[in-house]
């Protein structure tokens, strides 16, 4: 039995009364009471450390950082808390030290959706789609937050995904992996965010729409928008950086350009496989 | 404060409001609540085994209770010979055919080709089927109803001592449980609530038109008691004398020895259910029961046969609930099919779950009598209050006799009232699981 | 043999009831699916929130009765049913203040919503029996035929009269009013697609600054509209009890399941499968039957499949086979 009576459902299953698709699992964290700054940068988050609700920490003295026209990517091994670093940054992990600033705010004490509304876009691992939504009501679902005149955004990410303009009109659940990762992508950048965040954005595509998902974010980044960025494929990921971040069991362990942690050979023989 | 404490506690505070209710009102309200409150405790314990220790959603309680209380007119009362005669062998050759018409087409489902040859087979053998049922079925029911009407007009029961319609009401719920266990927890996601509901509909619309059965709407009464008739003891001079020596009057002494002997004979029964509870939930059984309700996926993965474990537990406690309601209709001594409601039937016994503790068969038991008192005192408690209120207004007045009229449906209203506070302010109840 | 006189007894005893009852079922299924889609559980205080808008709708013709107000050939009650619908809607606004919203705050599991809905469900029964009281209400007024069986008669000369009440007209007309209205605002309107969008990925709505307690506040005033318009239909319809209305809670669910939960596209082709399987099933087929097959065949006895005292246990048999063969429905469940 959990802490919280109100969330125990005693283990019923039951579609006749109880809808369990779609349901929420976002909750706001509260600041960290114990800021730090190290360095700055457009977007950082600093020296972290933290885990969930009130269980052990597994991220230690983590920072990440990222400037306007640059691609960061965080690698590791499995389990070395890439992903976990992310969501500390976009306030969905406990921090218990350790600052998040944006454009030099401070946004430590925000919470997930007000940090989208200070100009964070981020795209989730799995369920980054509205399934049942067409493509273009994803993206206008993107634009939500603002009451301007969104269509020019709307255009730009039909070019950089022109496939999406073609099926503009279908379902999104019904796409193709990649295809479903770039509406994903789209979706965020309908925001016009200042900082664009993605969680291993190819996770479960081929080599090929790896490829060419990768070109894409490269476009986006020559648009102005820094990118933080989770990848498993370490090496490609590392070829596009331009700054990495090695975490090992929570902590730094390297960091660097992407092409000096390339050619680093203890990166090299740890992670990329000689 | 230890568990025992506190349901000591509590007990002895339920035990006091039903003192006073003696002293303030008679003994026999008290014994009346008494009775119906142990009767609900033991409904709140099947209730609780589903819920509380399988997160089954059962909302057809009242379906179960209703079989219970069939159980009783089919044992206890006499059979009716000439209505036997007139039809009874026919009549259960037809439902013996209507069965095997659902089992052929079960059998036709499982073993033809998957196609639509076999959807059109299975449609055809059903409707076939069902005009051969009917055939048999209707003029059977026919004669049976035919006989004498006003007074019988069904098979009757097996004349069997009413104590042994208990058990038999337990079995009759849990065979009923099997079926639609069986059909709404195999799948892939569960629907037992609206099974339940459903099935608890139909088991009320058979009992209200199926005359044959139990007589529906025009009620058996005077169904045989277990223990004796207050008139029988007023005409017993060795009980007269006795309660006289004692300084009580006849009339109210024999009505309330009778309510008595009901008493004991139900707590026995609501002793021995919890005690097994108590012994399930300690045992291994309870203990996997847990494990499952806790973290489905890793009793699964252990090799756990979940769907198995949650249809057992669910006849089980289909099956309390049955017994409860055959103890409650050889308490009233009559069937009305009529009187069955969600509202009382189900409902209320989920609020004494949850008012009580779900997960705690103490909790069951406290909440079960707390809120049967509730349930009767709050009609006397909301007209007392209303004519407080409005003893201001006009004698005659439109809106004082409207008040006064309708002040027995706040009775609804509280019940609701206490099931929000509760689940707001004490979401684990009474007695929280331990 | 006449063929045209069956079909005009089938149209008459079958068709045309099972349309409106079917309208009505489906008004009210699109409550129970939306609130299952957006807010994550079965509303069994749904049937009883039907009786709320009718009771204030029913209060308020009486009162326009009384003051001579009418509206002609059709029912006062349209007239009152804007009123009731802002009574539903204030009663569910204040109960979700009231009550659900501290679950939300809690991320409470949608079962535990489901027992509050219990509770909320006995609280608005107490207060509509204590109001109107538990007994029938009348409160239909106007022409009583759109067609009478005479005038039909003296219309075409057949033997079979068809009577079409004004009561089920205005339910057929007023329901695809409502639907389109719904599919236009939940298809087109920013608002209606954040509705669907938080549906479908609570978190990524909230991402996208979707704000979830305007969603809420939103399904609750829809649900309100929707639950007012089915009580008063089927109060003008038939007849209005508050009993009646909490057992239709049964082939609501039925409907709303048969469907597919969450979908309500469903939610309406459920509400008519549901209400035809229910009709043809109790009909007993004689009449028609008389006059479709040649003299030597008709039938003698009255041709009921089952009573109509059996009508919930149709909606329950549809409901199990839909079950078993399309465990989501019949269109995919779970997103609005």
């Amino acid at each position: 039995m959990g802490d919280n009576p109100y969330q125990d459902d005693r283990g019923n299953r039951d579609a006749s009364i109880t809808n369990t698709a779609g349901g929420g699992t976002l909750k706001a964290s509260p600041g960290t009471g114990k800021a730090m700054s190290t360095s700055e940068a457009f977007l950082i988050g600093d020296t972290m450390t933290g885990g969930y609700g009130k269980g052990p920490d597994i991220l230690y003295d983590c920072t990440v950082a990222v400037n306007p026209g640059e691609i960061a990517v965080i690698v590791g091994p499995n389990g070395a808390g890439k992903s976990t670093a992310m969501k500390a940054i976009f306030g969905m992990l406990d921090v218990r030290q350790g600052s998040v600033r944006l454009d030099g705010e401070d946004i430590t004490n925000l919470s997930p959706q007000d940090r989208v509304i200070k100009g964070m876009g981020f795209v989730p691992q799995t369920s980054n789609i509205f399934t049942s939504l067409t493509v273009e009501e994803n993206l206008e679902m993107g634009a939500f937050i603002r009451r301007d005149d969104f269509r020019g955004t709307m255009e730009q990410v039909y070019e950089l995904f022109p496939i999406l303009k073609e099926k503009r009109r279908q379902a999104a659940g019904e796409l193709s992996g990649g295809q479903r990762q770039q509406v994903a992508v789209g979706r965020a950048l309908m925001t016009k965010p200042k900082v664009l965040m993605l969680d291993e954005p190819t996770a479960g595509v081929s080599p090929i729409v790896m490829d060419e998902l990768f070109d894409r974010i490269i476009e986006v980044a020559r648009t102005g928008i820094p990118i933080l960025m989770v990848e498993q494929n370490a090496r490609q990921a590392l070829e596009i950086a331009d700054k990495g971040y090695v975490l090992v069991q929570g902590r730094n362990a390297y960091s660097g350009t992407g092409k000096e942690l390339l050619a680093d050979p203890d990166v090299r023989k740890s992670f990329l496989g000689g | 404060m230890t568990d025992s404490v506190k349901f000591t506690l509590y007990a002895a505070g339920i035990a006091l409001l039903i003192i006073a209710t003696g002293m303030m009102q008679s003994w026999n309200t008290a014994l009346i609540i008494v009775n119906m409150g142990l009767v609900s405790a033991i409904m709140a314990l099947g209730v609780n085994l589903q819920w509380g220790f399988a997160g089954l959603f059962n909302v057809g309680v009242m379906g179960f209770v209703a079989l219970g209380g069939l159980a009783t007119v089919l044992i206890a009362m006499p059979p009716v010979t000439d209505a036997w005669a007139a039809g009874g062998l026919r009549i259960i050759l037809s439902l013996v055919l209507g069965a095997f018409t659902i089992a052929g087409a079960i059998l036709l489902y499982r073993y033809l080709p998957k196609g639509r040859a076999r959807t059109l087979a299975m449609i055809a053998f059903l409707i076939v089927g069902f005009f051969v049922y009917r055939a048999a079925f209707d003029p059977a029911k026919i004669a049976i109803e035919g006989v004498n009407p006003a007074s019988t007009g069904y098979l009757g029961g097996l004349g069997l001592p009413v104590l042994v319609a208990w058990p038999v009401g337990g079995l009759l719920a849990a065979g009923a449980a099997w079926i639609i266990g069986k059909t709404a927890l195999g799948l892939r996601s569960d629907y037992l609530a609206i099974a339940t509901l459903g099935i608890a509909e139909i088991v009320i619309a058979v009992l209200k038109n199926e005359d044959w059965l139990a007589r529906g709407v025009k009620n058996v009464i005077g169904l045989p008691r277990p223990v004796p008739f207050e008139v029988d003891l007023q005409n017993d001079p060795a009980f007269v004398d006795r309660v006289t020596g004692m300084g009580f009057d006849v009339v109210t002494a024999s009505s309330i020895y009778v309510k008595l002997g009901y008493s004991l004979l139900f707590t026995a029964v609501l002793i021995i259910v919890l005690v097994m509870a108590q012994l399930a939930l300690k045992s291994p059984w309870g203990r996997m029961m847990r494990a499952i309700r806790d973290n489905e996926t890793a009793a699964e993965a252990m090799g756990k046969d979940v769907t198995a474990r949650h249809l057992q537990i669910f006849v089980l406690g289909s099956a309390i609930c049955g017994i409860a309601g055959a103890m409650m209709t050889t308490l009233d001594g009559q069937l009305t099919p009529g009187s069955y409601q969600p509202l009382r039937f189900t409902f209320l016994i989920w609020v004494m779950v949850i008012v009580g503790g779900s997960g705690n068969n103490f909790g069951a038991v406290l909440g079960g009598f707390l809120i049967w008192f509730l349930w009767v005192q709050v009609e006397p408690i909301g007209i007392w209050l209303m004519s407080v209120v409005t003893s201001g207004m006009a004698d005659g007045s439109w809106l004082k006799e409207h008040l006064l009229e309708n002040a027995a449906h706040m009775r609804l209203f509280t019940m609701g009232l206490i099931l929000l506070l509760v689940l707001r302010f004490s979401p684990r109840g009474l007695m929280p699981e331990k | 043999m006449d063929l045209l006189n069956a079909v005009i007894a089938l149209a008459n005893f079958v068709i045309i009831p099972a349309i409106a009852y079917g309208s009505q079922l489906a008004l009210g299924a699109l409550g129970v699916t939306l609130i299952y889609g957006i807010l994550r559980f079965s509303n069994f205080a749904h049937g009883d929130t039907m009786a709320f808008g009718a009771m204030i709708t029913i209060l308020i013709t009486w009162w326009l009765q009384a003051a001579g107000v009418t509206l002609g050939p059709l029912p006062t009650a349209l007239l009152a049913l804007p009123f009731g619908i802002l009574g539903c809607i204030a009663l569910l606004v204040i109960t979700d203040r009231a009550v659900y919203r501290f679950y939300r705050v809690q991320k409470a599991k949608p079962v535990i919503l489901v027992i509050v809905s219990m509770g909320v469900m006995f609280i608005m029964n107490g207060i509509v029996r204590f109001v109107i009281g538990p007994d029938d209400q009348r409160f239909a007024d106007g022409e009583r035929f759109i067609i009478s069986a005479g005038t039909f008669r003296e219309m075409t000369g057949l033997a079979e009269p068809l009577a079409i009440r004004t009561s089920q007209g205005i339910t057929l007309v007023t329901a695809i009013i409502v639907v389109v209205v719904l599919f236009w605002f939940l298809n087109r309107t920013r608002t209606g697609k954040s509705m669907r969008a938080y549906s479908d990925n609570e978190d990524l709505a909230l991402l996208s600054g979707i704000n979830p307690e305007r969603v809420v506040l939103y399904t609750w005033m829809i649900v309100a509209a929707l639950a007012t318009i089915a009580g008063v239909l089927y109060g003008l319809d038939k007849s209005f009890k508050p009993f009646t209305y909490f057992q239709l809670l049964l082939p609501i669910f039925a409907a709303a399941i048969v469907g597919g939960l969450g979908n309500p596209v469903g939610a309406i082709a459920g509400g008519f499968v549901i209400a035809f399987s229910e009709v043809t099933i109790t009909y007993a087929w004689k009449k028609v039957l008389t006059y479709a097959l040649p003299e030597s065949m008709a039938p003698e006895g009255l041709v009921q499949l089952l009573s109509t005292d059996y009508k919930f246990a149709v909606s329950f048999v549809i409901l199990l086979i839909v079950l078993l063969f399309k465990p989501t429905g019949l269109f995919k469940g779970k997103a609005v």
